[in-house]
């Protein structure tokens, strides 16, 4: 029973006089944060109330949901038929994809590279992003005018080398 | 009176020692003096456990899978399609073919196995648990019933689908 109690104060103890330890990217500058996380006196709700912002409404989310159900039978066809697609439905499942991974990836800034903690970082971030997607298009318009289409790429990555081990 | 048990001693102990008890001096603050001291006191907040306290669950275990397959997935379609627009942009001259035998002569077995039975299990798993979500949104198998018969469904959809890719 004693031992008990002991172990508990002390990991009470232990829990309140963590010190702060933020996961944070290292290679990334971090904006300094108000005392336990908190601005204004004990009467401030919020300061300053957040302005409003087109990426907060339900068209983005809507938007989301199309491309997620787009791509079902999108990539259900080009999975059951082995990649053996049409080059029409490659271009739309390519350029649906890239939609939805770049959404993805904006969710994923928002909530790892937030402004709060990394400032310019976050919009440096985005624009990262953007440019990356751009060139993915250029990519994608000439895997689909000038090659077999990314699951021409896929396919050819993932069967070649079986036939070569039966070779071997 | 008897019954309310005020002719007890220690029914009036206990005031009387509270009294005694707030006979500490007082200290007069202005407003300023105030904000630096609740500053102070910010400062000394203990910090909310991180992602370890939890009991490992299915339910958030599935939900940073999804997310965490979605990141993988989406680098591997970036880096694919990223390559193709930047060899468009300069002319590097990357086909599928290039590509192709460069990945089947120069990435070693266990690299190959590791990116394909990653793209396989987490392919798989993204797109049912995609649709899981989907379900979700739709109002349906919110329940705590729901979320484990849908989630252990995704994982075995999982392990017959990615195995089945895995070995095409």
């Amino acid at each position: 029973m004693f031992s008990k109690g002991l172990f508990q104060s002390q990991a009470i103890r232990a829990l309140h006089s963590t010190s702060k330890r933020s996961l944070t990217i290292p290679f990334l500058s971090t904006l300094p944060q108000n005392p336990g996380g908190v601005k204004g006196d004990v009467n401030d709700a919020c300061l300053p109330p957040p302005s409003p912002d087109r990426l907060h409404g339900s068209v983005p989310w809507d938007v989301e949901r199309v491309s997620a159900v787009a791509l079902i039978p999108l990539v259900g066809s080009a999975l059951a038929s082995g990649g053996d697609v049409s080059v029409v439905a490659d271009s739309i499942l390519a350029t649906v994809l890239l939609g939805h991974v770049y959404v993805g990836f904006q969710s994923c800034i928002i909530d790892y590279i937030p402004t709060r903690v990394y400032g310019k970082n976050h919009n440096y971030a985005m624009y990262l992003l953007t440019l990356g997607s751009l060139f993915a298009g250029v990519g994608i318009y000439k895997l689909e005018t000038e090659e077999n289409g990314l699951t021409g790429v896929v396919q050819k990555l993932w069967t070649a080398s079986n036939h070569s081990e039966e070779k071997k | 009176m008897l019954s309310l048990g005020l002719n007890k001693p220690l029914m009036w102990a206990k005031p009387l020692k509270m009294m005694t008890r707030r006979m500490v001096s007082t200290a007069k603050t202005t407003v300023s003096e105030q904000e630096s001291i609740l500053v102070a006191q910010r400062k000394n907040r203990p910090v909310s456990p991180h992602l370890t306290i939890y009991q490992p669950q299915l339910t958030w275990y599935l939900s940073s899978l999804h997310r965490i397959s979605g990141v993988v997935l989406g680098l591997g379609f970036f880096t694919a399609t990223i390559a193709f627009g930047v060899s468009t942009v300069f002319g590097l001259g990357l086909t599928t073919n290039n590509l192709a035998k460069w990945y089947h002569e120069k990435v070693p077995t266990w690299m190959d196995w590791t990116a394909k039975a990653s793209g396989a299990y987490l392919l798989t798993f993204h797109f049912g648990n995609g649709i899981r979500h989907l379900i979700w949104d739709t109002g349906r198998a919110l329940s705590l019933k729901g979320v484990y018969t849908t989630g252990y469904a995704v994982l075995a959809v999982m392990v017959i689908a990615g195995t089945s890719i895995l070995t095409w």
